[in-house]
Formats: structure tokens, sequence, C-alpha cells
């Protein structure tokens, strides 16, 4: 452990000792994140609590050539944020901290490791809003949002997390301290290098504050459960809410997907009966729009596209029935899932599922295949669940195996390969299924423009 | 059998309240509003009476705006055969509530009163036990369990310390504690085939009941704010503080 001692010693130069971890718990709690395909190996877990103690911080990995891994709420779904090969981890835990709040601009300035909920939380505080929203809320961090472009079950109302940000402080691979777009609506002065850091996985340099929009509180919102025999009618249903409601969210998931979510006993079934897929979805109730949705609903049973149901009749149900979708992901957790995040243009929707169904039925019949996503987004989250007596490994090959078949359906649809949870490192090597070769270049040459040590989140996004 | 079962319609739980400027109520301008948890499981509970086969038909009752109307058309799809609305733009104090409770009760010649053990939002729980007085008839409270038998109900009470049992003649007033049941979803097609029930209005003049309030609100605050933790260095010196300080030790 020599090495690793003089690691400490090296890294407590920038900041504080007690600050620094290097046990093996910590190292193994932040050296991954919710993807479990990975070993963690970090050397060492720091977490500095101003922009300050970043700077120094990058500045001596940049000439000490330590690879530096930033860390949130370890909620992400692709590895970027995991430690696989003698990384030190930059956690944002300590720096949480609201730094301003401006009514008038309707925005708030708060540092990279506040939780997502908390900021919800603030906002709603002050009679405003933010409006991005996912089941991580309770523990992902907005740095991580932000790096991610984190998207979400509202995205179909309020965009993704780029659409919020204003502003961002980070500190790039040579230390130097970045203050992009400062709050301000418009700016029109060239490059707008705030966009670059956001969705970049941490590679271009570590976020240390964000300036969000908030915005007007929605009416009270609504929520129903309908279930749907076909796959093929969901984005019939979609069309016929849409056109009638002011919607906030539309999601859909299968029967299989709710088993598991049940099968935990926490949250109970909508309905007596059952049907393979199911929609929920959320609409603003300001005035008449329970009528016009029991409407919609009629002419759909009538169609026979829904056969039942339900509409939530108090928030404590609101919050019952979106359990039954937001705790999917974490429901499947013990089995491994392979996870695909894809998507495709709307209007492509019924198209692409149609012939991906077939696909994976007629492939791999064996598999149990999760379905759920925000179809309203064209965003669909496939997961390939692990049989129980196979071993990680052989399930995981065999996986990539399935991978060549949809994203070569996907190449067709000229669709995105992930959709929302990032590229990080299980993603990595698919990049060029979504990108050309031309602009993976571009990519790789902004990045050592940033980062010319390549020490930041070294082969996550783009391969070394 | 004849079961009534009394509703209100009330801030949703989950809306975290904010008093108004001028500190003379709570703003409900713009917020969720759903029907009082507590009568929600009334409700369940008279509907699974039904559905067992040991309750006739059920009538509902709420009293105020016009907008517990909604609040009347859930119950009714939730499984209730009708709806009576007393409708009053006035505040109702639970006594004014359990007068006119006590007129509907005899006029539907009800055996069973069912109603929440409290609102959420005054939290007085007195209306049940202000209507049994009024009638003269038992009362069972805080129910966690009811079984109903002829002519009377046994309704196990969550009390300190654990559960009474009491057996009361009907007619008889129930009022329901949290662990009773879970209420069901609405189903939508239930929701559309509630439209069609009837839904009586009334105003309390009908009933010549007196609604005058007799308290006077003199001021909402809100509660005072948790002032900020510290942190100590050692346990000496948070023995310390609690001893000097906090004087707990």
């Amino acid at each position: 452990m020599t090495t690793s001692h003089s690691l400490a010693e090296q890294l407590a130069t920038a900041i504080p000792a007690a600050r620094i971890a290097t046990d093996d718990d910590s190292l193994q709690r932040y050296g991954r994140d919710w993807t479990r395909y990975t070993e963690p190996c970090a050397s060492a877990v720091v977490f500095p609590t101003s922009t300050e103690e970043v700077a120094a911080l990058v500045k001596l990995a940049a000439s000490e050539k330590i690879a530096l891994v930033p860390s949130g709420g370890r909620t992400g779904l692709s590895g970027g944020a995991c430690a696989t090969q003698g990384e030190v981890v930059v956690s944002f835990d300590r720096m949480n901290r609201i730094r301003d709040f401006n009514p008038i601009d309707r925005t708030v300035t708060v540092e990279a490791g506040l939780i997502t909920e908390a900021l919800q939380n603030f906002a709603t505080e002050q009679g405003l809003y933010f409006p991005v929203d996912f089941a991580s809320r309770g523990s992902s961090q907005v740095g991580g949002n932000v790096a991610t472009n984190a998207g979400g079950i509202k995205v179909l109302r309020w965009g993704m997390f780029r659409d919020w940000v204003a502003g961002i402080e980070c500190v790039t691979g040579t230390g130097e301290v970045l203050q992009l777009n400062q709050g301000l609506v418009k700016n029109n002065t060239g490059y707008d290098l705030r966009h670059l850091f956001v969705g970049s996985e941490g590679t271009l340099g570590l976020i240390t504050a964000v300036t969000l929009r908030l915005t007007q509180p929605p009416a009270p919102l609504a929520v129903m459960v309908l279930a749907v025999p076909e796959l093929s009618d969901i984005m019939t249903v979609f069309a016929s809410v849409r056109a009638a409601l002011p919607l906030t969210a539309f999601e859909f998931f299968s029967e299989a997907a709710m088993g598991h979510v049940l099968a935990r006993g926490h949250v109970r079934r909508p309905f007596d009966g059952s049907a393979p897929y199911y929609v929920i979805f959320e609409y603003e109730h300001a005035h008449n729009e329970d009528e016009a949705a029991l409407t919609v609903f009629e002419q759909l049973l009538e169609q026979g596209v829904v056969v039942d149901g339900v509409l939530a009749q108090s928030d404590s149900q609101a919050r019952d029935l979106w359990r039954l979708r937001e705790d999917i992901s974490e429901s499947i957790t013990p089995r491994t899932p392979y996870k695909n995040d894809i998507a495709v243009k709307v209007s492509q929707v019924p198209a692409f599922v149609a012939e991906l169904d077939a696909l994976l039925a007629e492939q791999y019949p064996d598999f149990e295949v999760v379905w759920f996503g925000h179809i309203g987004d064209g965003n669909l989250h496939i997961n390939i669940l692990r049989p129980e007596e196979w071993e990680i490994d052989r399930f995981r090959v065999a996986c990539e195996r399935v991978n060549e078949l949809v994203f070569a359906l996907l190449a067709r649809f000229n669709g995105s390969m992930s959709a929302e949870h990032g590229v990080g490192l299980l993603k990595r090597d698919y990049l060029h299924i979504s990108r050309s070769e031309a602009e993976i270049a571009l990519m790789r040459g902004i990045k050592a423009v940033f980062d010319p040590q390549g020490i930041l989140n070294p082969g996550k996004v783009l391969g070394q | 059998m004849k079961v009534l079962v009394a509703v209100k319609r009330v801030v949703d739980y989950n809306v975290k309240v904010r008093v108004k400027a001028d500190g003379s109520d709570v703003d409900i301008a713009n917020v969720k509003m759903s029907m009082n948890p507590f009568d929600e499981i009334a409700v369940e509970e008279a509907v699974r009476l039904k559905e067992a086969g040991k309750a006739g038909e059920i009538v509902v009752v709420s009293m105020g705006p016009k907008q517990c109307e909604e609040t009347l058309r859930t119950a009714l799809a939730m499984g209730a055969d009708r709806a009576v609305h007393v409708e009053t733009d006035a505040v109702l104090e639970p006594l004014a509530v359990a007068k006119l409770l006590k007129a509907v009760a005899e006029e539907e010649q009800a055996q069973l009163i069912v109603l929440g053990k409290q609102a959420i939002d005054d939290d007085c729980n007195q209306t049940g036990q202000m209507l049994a007085a009024l009638m003269n008839i038992g009362q069972g409270t805080f129910a966690s369990k009811v079984d109903l038998a002829d002519g009377s109900v046994n309704v196990t009470r969550e009390i300190d310390g654990g559960l009474e049992t009491v057996s009361l003649k009907l007619p008889a007033v129930v009022t329901t504690d949290l662990r009773l049941n879970e209420p069901r979803y609405v189903k939508l097609p239930n929701i559309m085939a509630a439209k069609k029930k009837p839904l009586a209005k009334k105003a309390p003049a009908d009933f010549g009941v007196d609604i005058t309030p007799r308290l006077t609100t003199l001021k909402v605050a809100e509660p005072a704010k948790r002032s900020a933790g510290i942190k100590v260095a050692s346990a000496a010196e948070l023995v310390a503080k609690l001893k000097n300080e906090a004087k707990v030790l």
C-alpha cells in the first residue's frame, strides 16, 4: 500500500487529509454507479468543499498525471462514474450548498453536489418549480444531472436538464476555472461552451456549480393508468391523449415489468385483471380536464385499444401509481439487467417497436425482456434480465450479440443508442452507431483542448 | 340495511399548505383538493360491507361549496349508490356538521353512519362524537375493524396501548382509523357510471339547522422554524452542551 500512501500524501497538498478516503469500503462504494458490470478499482476518494480545492486538485492531477473520476449521486446507468483503473474519485457530496437565489431572474445557483430533490423542494418553497424529474431524484446530484444531460419522466413537457441550465462553473483539465454564461437569457457571443459541458460526462471538466432556471408551478396534476393489450396500440393511445389533454408525462411499461415491482409487495396492482401493457400519464388539471380525459378513455375503449383504466383520486394514490413505473429499474437490479436506452423519432416508434419486438422474440425467446420507457419522447428502456443460473460474464457476452442486432435496426431508423443514460463505459464502443466518424474525430479534438493531459474521466465516452 | 357515509373535501394530504400573507387562513388557491383520507376509508368500508352482502344501499353525504360534488362523485365511483350535497359557502364547524348529519341520517333512516375519525384540514376529531350524542345512539370511534351482525355492530377501536372491541346496537356511529382498510383505485368505467347516479341538492335551511359559527379564528401562523444544528468537536463538548445549554442531562 506504499503507492496509495504516497498518493494520499500527494492529494493532501490540494485537499485536507481528513477529506481523503482510502479505506476499502469507500473505494468500493464510490468506485461505481448503479451498473454492476465492472469491478470498482479506485485508489482514493476525495471530498472537496470549494471550487478552489477542486482547481488545486486538478492542477495537481494534471502535473502528476493522476486520472480523476467525477462522482455525484452515482445513479448513472452507463458506468460513467465508475473508477475501474485506479483513478481518484472526486465526490461532490460535500459541495451541496445553495449559493444564490434570485426571484427576479427566477434562477438559483447551486453547488454540484446538491441532491435533485433538494433543488425541487427549494423551488417549491419559493413558490416556483423545477420540472426535471426522475426516479433517482432522492440521490442524484445536480452536477451529475448536468454532466449527463439527465432526462426523465417530464421531458415531454419541460425538456431535458440542458434546457434549464443558465450557467455553469467548472474546472477544466488544466485547472482553469470557467464561468460559463452566468445566468444570462440572451448571450450570443460566440460558441456557447456551457452546452458543451452539458452531457460531457466529466470528460471536459469538473462541474462545480450550476445556475438553473425555475418556472411557474403547473396546475395540480392528475394521474391515470390505462391497460393496453397490444404494444402496437400504445402510440394510438398517446396520439389521442396528447390531442385532448395538457400532458406533462406519458410513459409505458409491460405487465412483466410491473410484476417485478408488485413482487416486492409495497404497492398494489391498479386493476383486478391484467393486460400485457400499461400506460401511465399525467396532465395538468386546471379546469375540466377530467371530463376530456374520460371522453378520450371512452373513445379508446370503444376502439378496443384500452380495456381498463384508473384515475388517482389523491396525490397519495398518484404517487403509488407512479411507483408502478418508477420502481421498475430498482426492482430488476438484482437480475443484473442489460440495459438498452434507445430512442427514435416519435413518428417512427410504432414501426420500430414492431420490428424490435419481433426481433427479440425470435432471437432471444429464452431471455426475459422487460419493456418500459418514456414512449412519449420516443425513448424505450429495453432491459434484458439475466437468467438466475447464468454467470454475469456469459450473460454480458450474450447481450452484446443482442446489441449488434438491436443497433443494426436502430441504425436503419437513425435512432440513438443512448437516449438519456449517456455513453460512459458501457456504451462507449457503440458510439459509432449514433455518431459519424467525422463527429467522433471532432469530439476527440474538443476533448484534447479542454483536457490536454487526458486526466478527466479517461476511457469514458471516447476510447483512449 | 342502509349505510350513510359522510365525506369532506379537504386540501390533499401531500400538499404543503402556506399561510396567507394576512395570517387569516391557509392559502388554498390553485391547490390540489381531495377527499379526506379517513372519509375515503369510510366509503371503502361501506362498499366492502355491501360487497359482502351485509349492507344495502349506501348514501354518501357532503357539506360545503359546489366543488364538493367532485368528492361525492368520487365516492359514487368507489361504489356508493346515491349522494346528498348540502350546499353552502359558509364555514361549517363540527357542531353544525353534526346537526346537519343528524337531520340527513334521520331523513334517510340510516342504520349505520360511517365517517372519518377526523378531517385532516382542521383535525377537530369532534363530528362523529357530537353526532352520536345528538342522536343519542352508540359510537365506535377510531375503528380498525368493523363486524356487522343482525341489529348490532362490533367495532375494534385503536386505543392507547392496544385494541378495544365494543358492541353497539344499531343505529350507531362508526368513525374510521387509518388501519381499517386501504381504499381502492377508482376505475374509469366506474367514474363514468357514477355520473348517472343520483345526487340530491339540499341547503342547510332545508333542515332548519342554524350553522352560524361559534368560534372566531384570530390568527393562522406557520410553525416556528427549526434553528440550524451545530457540530461539536468531541463527546465531552456534546455532554457539556447537553448539560449546560440544552439542560437535558
